[in-house]
């Protein structure tokens, strides 16, 4: 359901929730630090109600968090990794370097695949993405891609920066106590002001044909032929 | 004023996402041009004027900034107009540096384009569930393709081969790929299958499940199945897909004589595409399923597995 | 030679009153170092049920046979008490007796019936466990209770004979005629030996009562001691209802269930303690039945030898942690199996409260482990941020009523007279929502003022309290109670049993507090008001009862007024408030049934084994588990809803008063 005015869903029934991929990114931080030590601080971009995922976050383990708040207006990829670069640059400069940076590979609704690319270049450091699964080596980290027959590895130097996919781990359920003990972490909340957007949204449209009945590709084994066509059609012959 | 776009290929043949990428790039205008790394491919017919190899000794393994620098350097030589890749996994991650390192937005996974300034798009959101439009304000469009969407369409011209060697520099070659690990024999997984076909209560038993794994078998498919199934012992709870099983999330899941109760849509609501083989056409599956095949899956499957034989 | 007895029996005493207060002093002070639980109020409800569980025997004597037994040996119990102070006044001097209460014929009556009851009772105990042997004492110590059996026997034996020997010696203050059974055995008593006979009768007697009084608090004999206690101290009120958390505390101070035996109430504590391992819980348990690795009895059994082995070192040191119930204790497949439907308190003579064992082990390992099937983990992720098991939009919610005229409840609207809680499985399962089609149909054609609230309804929060997660079940419950209590809504209806019993007896501690009623009291409510006039055909109908209606809340009688209503009854051997779970309750509908044999499949085959061609039900939950198990076993029956059966049945009515065309 969208809007009336077509630029955003109708979120007034929707729970808002961490997507998959950095509910990933956030366990493997958290596992990383419980195996080897250090903190770890969870930041996002988002309207007020965000920090209900940044407290999930931190429910998780996660010490701190950093909350960059917008007016709901959308962000595009460009200035989203703009504004995220400035805030990691900041608290780099006040509490020291990370030494690893996940991103989801990409956003779960504007699906751009290109936040964690853009900070790390502009952090200058190495990036490798898409993994489901990174394993800390000293001071790399070897990280494994998933591709046609089988998973490419990366090893990198740290600093570094990954984005990471749904698959990596399976994420805990996080105990209540620990619930309880992330409505006490501290979040830094900041309000960055947005730049024009250079990829500028003008309407959200739901596809024609969503929500109907199958479409019958007709009925016993004659029908494959148009089976095989569907198949072809999506790829995966 | 010319539109390069990012041909992956192997083996000498372009991928169906590249060609894709291909037809919808030459909404921005011609000249094509194509950049390829390592090995030529024969793009003439797709209405490329120009293929563009980049060789380098580093290419033996991919390294995505150095495929960024490369597609970087050929734009700017080419004073390219628009750069287009498809949006797979590859096209994404590349065209995110060319983005990057440019300083330009990237619009990815792109279904219809208009030139400009500003050029207007269509693009995939919500994994496909809503499309935008969209304004892009850039000197440089960066467009990928959404794969599979864009039917490829043929334009032969003449097309000629330019080798060239990018400068690349000892950091853009530090994120590489060293090994390559392949995926433990003994199948694909259901989380990770492209394709995933299913057996219900409809199978009728352990032994009806051949025909499943036959045809499982030709596209490279995981075997899924319903909670009924599990339940009579006729396959492994890791089978199962279903609120209580596997969630899975593949390009299209085949459902065979799966009713469609909440329990397993539960498992299967991340699939691109449902087919449904169901002997009723009122079975609830009907209603989340994209395509239906009515009538009897021991004739149906069979018969899809046979066709796809005759493509092989 | 009386100063020699009485100095004996005054040693005697002192030797087992010091080793019976020292083992009592350790249970109490154990007790004491339990958990706080609100057990002291509403003394009427408690001594009713002191009444009638304990004096009456109410729930020993659902058993016949063991219940007579029991009640034989309890009852003479109470009879013969005072004869221990009259044996040991003359056990001192044999011409002594207790005043006035020594010389009463009736008494004397009632002390010789009574023996002999109580050995009869005990020869029938004998039969059952040697003879019939019932596989509910499977696990339980036999051997001590043989010895206690023994003991008793000992005990009543000796009485008999002191008796007989007194009157034969005619030391007897009371009437001799007035003993039948020991003025019997007196005549087969003679000559010089009867003086000795008296002596070491009477001695023999005092003695065994001593040594039982020793043996009673190390044995699962206590229960003689605490289960008077512990039924007292048992719910008096809905019993569908789970004691909450409160998390508005430190985090130390909060009890996130129980991990360690000192994490325990001490009600808790009292439970294991009273437990006599008869083993009427694992006889009614459907995941026992179905064989799986729980036995509720054998679950408290260990928590009960866990308590008595860690328990006193955590009362030594305190600074000393005992090694976690699960999996040292129990193991977690153990917290798993329970449906929480409550067959095992419902029989539990001495009042245990298995399913608060249960939840408060799941509570911790839920809570603070993480640690729980894990394909459960979806439904508690989507309970939590979706506000529904199945991760579904909750704009979806009013799906199901499309085209039937529904009304939306909007905010700011006027309070209808009856909100229409539709709970999750009805607005999201295809074959869960028939029954509330039906009985939205039917309160239309009945003209009730109704609404729903549609995507403002979220989850009750059940699935994830009984999973044991209590805190995603508050924030729930603290959500609903606003929307809820916003809307000025009376009276709520509801097909869902769970949601029945979570807005009716839960909500209440979250300041929700209104007249919850199930779509099938509300329905009958209709028929007998003359709202709906239903036509029964021949069909036969067996209904089956679902826990949290029948059991947890004695919903029992209005279900069965409907199908009376529209076909006719025939009863499964386990129904009422004796029914068996369909296995969905206590969130195995979220988790795979991986042990055993499965629940719905046993309940199903008991259902069609009655002939009937319809298995009505009254719960979105177990029409699913049902109507699987129907497919799954290719029994002959349809699994429907009692509202569709009853719209059926008022569209015939329709029909046949048209009159033939």
């Amino acid at each position: 359901m969208l809007t009336e005015d077509s630029r955003a869903i109708d979120t007034r029934h929707l729970g808002f929730t961490m997507s998959p991929h950095e509910e990933c990114g956030v366990e493997e931080a958290v596992r990383i630090i419980e195996a080897h030590g250090g903190d770890s601080v969870v930041l996002t971009l988002g309207p007020s109600e965000a920090v209900e995922q940044l407290r999930d976050a931190m429910a998780l383990g996660i010490d701190r968090a950093i909350h960059l708040q917008t007016d709901g207006q959308e962000w595009d990829g460009e200035a989203t990794a703009a504004a995220l670069t400035d805030a990691i640059r900041a608290d780099e400069a006040a509490s020291g370097r990370f030494d690893l940076i996940f991103f989801g590979n990409e956003s779960a609704d504007s699906g751009g695949f290109q936040v964690g690319a853009r900070v790390a270049h502009a952090l200058v450091r190495p990036c490798v993405t898409g993994l489901k699964r990174v394993t800390l080596e000293g001071s790399s980290l070897r990280c494994e891609q998933e591709v046609e027959g089988g998973r490419d590895v990366y090893i990198v130097p740290l600093p570094a920066v990954v984005t990471v996919k749904e698959g990596l781990n399976l994420p805990r359920y996080p105990s209540v106590p620990g619930r309880m003990r992330a409505g006490r972490k501290p979040v830094a909340v900041s309000t960055p002001s947005r730049p024009e957007p250079r990829l500028e949204l003008v309407r959200l449209v739901v596809p024609a044909g969503q929500g109907r009945r199958a479409e019958v590709l007709g009925s016993g084994a004659a029908a494959a032929p148009a089976v095989v066509e569907v198949l072809r059609k999506a790829g995966v012959l | 004023m010319t539109v390069l776009v990012l041909v992956e290929q192997a083996g000498g043949t372009a991928s169906d996402p590249s060609l894709q990428a291909l037809t919808l790039a030459r909404s921005f205008g011609e000249p094509v041009h194509a950049l390829v790394i390592g090995s030529a491919a024969d793009l003439g017919p797709f209405g490329v004027r120009v293929t563009h190899v980049a060789e380098h000794e580093a290419f033996v393994s991919y390294a995505p900034d150095a495929w960024a620098a490369t597609v970087g350097q050929l734009a700017d030589r080419l004073a390219a107009s628009a750069v287009v890749a498809a949006g797979t996994e590859r096209g994404n991650e590349v065209m995110a540096r060319v983005a990057a390192r440019t300083g330009l937005p990237l619009a990815a996974n792109c279904i219809a384009v208009a030139p400009g300034p500003p050029v207007t798009l269509t693009r995939l959101r919500w994994g496909g569930s809503l499309l935008e439009e969209a304004r892009l304000h850039s000197p440089l469009p960066l467009i990928t393709v959404a794969p599979h969407v864009v039917p490829i369409e043929q334009a032969p011209v003449a097309t000629e081969v330019d080798r060239f060697t990018p400068q690349l520099k000892e950091q853009e070659l530090l994120v590489r790929v060293l090994e390559h690990v392949a995926a433990p024999g003994g199948g694909v997984s259901l989380t990770e299958a492209k394709v995933v076909v299913s057996g219900g209560r409809g199978v009728g038993s352990k032994e009806g499940f051949a025909i499943i794994e036959e045809l499982a078998g030709l596209l490279g498919a995981a075997v899924g199945c319903s909670r009924a199934v599990t339940s009579a012992g006729w396959r492994p709870h890791t089978d199962q897909v279903g609120q209580t099983g596997t969630k899975i999330a593949p390009e299209v899941y085949i459902a065979c004589g799966i009713s469609g109760a909440t329990q397993h849509m539960a498992g299967c609501k991340g699939a691109k595409r449902i087919l449904a083989i169901n002997s009723d056409a009122q079975a609830p599956i009907m209603l989340s399923a994209d395509y239906a095949v009515v009538g009897d899956l021991k004739d149906i499957v069979p018969a899809i597995s046979a066709e796809i034989r005759k493509l092989k | 030679m009386t100063a020699v007895y009485a100095v004996s029996l005054a040693a005697a005493l002192i030797i087992a009153g010091a080793l019976f207060v020292r083992r009592a002093l350790l249970l109490y002070r154990l007790v004491r170092m339990g958990k706080p639980a609100s057990r002291f109020g509403e003394v009427p409800a408690r001594a009713r049920a002191e009444a009638v569980v304990v004096v009456g025997q109410s729930k020993l004597l659902q058993r016949l046979l063991p219940g007579l037994m029991h009640a034989a040996i309890f009852w003479g119990f109470l009879v013969l008490f005072p004869t221990i102070l009259i044996a040991m006044i003359g056990a001192v001097d044999p011409h002594a007796t207790l005043p006035w209460l020594g010389a009463q014929g009736w008494y004397a009556l009632l002390v010789d019936v009574f023996a002999v009851l109580v050995l009869a009772g005990v020869v029938t105990a004998l039969v059952i466990r040697k003879v019939q042997r019932p596989p509910r004492f499977k696990g339980s110590h036999i051997g001590e209770a043989d010895l206690i059996l023994a003991l008793i026997a000992g005990i009543v034996c000796s009485l008999l004979l002191w008796h007989a020997s007194q009157i034969s010696l005619r030391l007897n203050d009371y009437p001799a005629s007035w003993a039948p059974v020991s003025g019997l055995l007196a005549r087969a008593l003679g000559g010089s030996v009867v003086p000795y006979v008296e002596r070491v009768a009477v001695w023999v007697h005092v003695l065994i009562i001593l040594s039982f009084l020793v043996y009673l608090p190390y044995s699962k004999h206590l229960h003689v001691l605490v289960a008077a206690f512990n039924v007292y101290f048992g719910r008096t009120r809905a019993r569908g209802r789970l004691e909450p958390i409160a998390f508005d505390k430190a985090e130390e101070d909060v009890r996130f269930g129980s991990a360690r035996v000192t994490d325990m109430t001490w009600k808790q504590m009292l439970d294991t303690m009273s437990c006599t391992e008869c083993g009427r819980c694992q006889d009614v348990c459907p995941a026992y039945a179905t064989g799986k690795a729980l036995s509720p009895k054998l679950l408290i059994m260990a928590v009960r030898d866990q308590l008595m082995t860690e328990g006193p070192k955590a009362l030594a040191a305190s600074g000393y942690t005992p090694p976690p119930i699960v999996p040292n204790a129990v193991t977690d497949d153990i917290v798993w199996d329970c449906v929480t439907c409550g067959a095992c308190v419902r029989e539990c003579p001495v009042g245990i409260e298995h399913i608060d064992h249960v939840i408060d082990l799941r509570r911790n390992l839920v809570m603070v482990e993480s640690r729980f099937p894990e394909e459960a983990g979806t439904m508690l992720r989507d309970v939590d941020r979706s506000s529904n098991p199945w991760g579904k939009p909750q704009a979806d919610r009013t799906h199901w009523a499309e085209g039937l005229g529904v009304r939306v409840l909007q905010p700011g609207d006027p309070a209808p007279d009856v909100l229409f809680w539709v709970g999750c499985a009805p607005a999201f399962d295809e074959r869960a929502r028939q029954g509330a089609i039906s009985t939205a149909k039917l309160m239309l054609a009945a003209g009730v003022d109704f609404a729903i609230l549609g995507p403002r309804e979220a989850c009750t929060g059940d699935p994830a309290r009984r999973m044991g997660d209590e805190y995603t079940f508050q924030r729930l419950a603290g959500q609903n109670v606003a929307t809820l209590n916003e809307t000025g809504v009376k009276r709520i209806v509801t097909t869902c049993p769970h949601c029945f019993n979570t807005i009716g007896n839960e909500y209440p501690d979250f300041g929700g507090r209104y007249e919850v009623v199930h779509h099938t009291e509300f329905l009958a409510e209709l028929i007998r008001d003359g709202k709906l006039d239903p036509l029964a055909d021949e069909r036969t109908i067996t209904y089956h009862d679902s826990c949290y209606l029948a059991r947890h809340n004695d919903i029992r009688s209005q279900p069965r007024e409907l199908v009376a209503a529209v076909g006719k009854a025939v009863e499964m051997p386990r129904h009422g408030e004796r029914t068996f779970c369909c296995g969905a309750g206590g969130a195995r509908m979220w988790m795979e049934e991986k042990r055993g044999r499965p629940i719905n499949h046993e309940r199903v085959r008991e259902a069609a084994a009655t002939g009937a061609e319809t298995l009505a039900v009254a719960c979105p939950f177990c029409t699913v588990m049902l109507d699987d198990g129907v497919r799954e076993t290719g029994a002959k029956l349809q699994v429907i809803d009692l509202a569709t059966l009853l719209a059926e049945a008022v569209e015939r009515r329709k029909v046949k008063s048209l009159g033939p065309l």
